[in-house]
């Protein structure tokens, strides 16, 4: 996995928000854009391109994206 | 199921203009809900059509979704809108509900949809589940079988009640 690659796929989930300055240091929530349906499609992202369920606690307890790309990358080496 | 009273917030939810811009456009005139939801009640005493809405353990309202179009092999599912602001699990919960509530209600029925092609999110979610069976300009449609139906409970509930 690479942190750049996960950062452009999570952007990807965003339509509308201009996500050119994303990073891993990214506070994922503080925009106008981000929602249940945001987190769903993120949830749907991980499943598709990773193989890995990510859980509602995952996408909760997650502040930055950082956080989830450590969690991804925990499930998918476990 | 949605009542009279809620017209004010559904009207507040269909007229927002990022948030539902993938519905169908809604007139800003409270009145015409009310009436709508009038008619609508008449449909739901004939199980022709289920209006939803959702809220937190507090009673506030959250979102709404409903069932329609239902005849002898199929029904529609949409009118999927929630409060901007609610949290993660909310999307998940309503259309586990709605998957829960059609499996047991609308027994033997495939349910058939459409999305807009530029709602992205939840093209993306249905796409995991749901076949494609055509496309114009604006919509993608799409049927889910009982099987698929199935497989979407299971993944929705795996996330929200994860094994330990």
């Amino acid at each position: 996995m690479n942190i750049e690659k996960f950062i452009s796929e999570f952007a990807d989930q965003f339509d509308d928000l201009d996500t050119s300055s994303f990073t891993a240091e990214t506070l994922f929530k503080e925009n106008d854009e981000w929602s249940s349906m945001t987190a769903l499609s993120v949830i749907a992202m991980v499943d598709d391109v990773y193989a890995v369920r990510l859980t509602g606690d995952d996408i909760r307890n997650s502040k930055v994206i950082q956080d989830i790309y450590d969690i991804v990358l925990k499930k998918s080496n476990s | 199921m949605v009542e009279e009273s809620d017209a004010e917030f559904i009207l507040s939810l269909r007229t927002d203009p990022v948030h539902a811009r993938y519905l169908t456009h809604t007139d800003n005139n409270l009145q015409k809900q009310i009436e709508w939801i009038r008619a609508y009640k008449k449909r739901e005493k004939k199980r022709q059509e289920y209006y939803f809405l959702f809220s937190d353990h507090d009673y506030q309202p959250l979102g709404v979704i409903r069932l329609y179009d239902i005849t002898a092999d199929t029904y529609t599912s949409g009118s999927w809108i929630i409060k901007p602001g609610c949290d993660e699990f909310v999307s998940i919960k309503s259309d586990l509900f709605i998957s829960e509530f059609a499996a047991s209600e609308l027994k033997n029925k495939r349910c058939v949809f459409d999305v807009r092609k530029d709602n992205k999110k939840v093209l993306r979610f249905h796409k995991m589940f749901a076949t494609i069976t055509g496309e114009d300009e604006l919509n993608y449609y799409f049927t889910i079988d009982e099987e698929s139906v199935k497989r979407k409970v299971s993944f929705l509930i795996s996330i929200i009640q994860p094994k330990t």
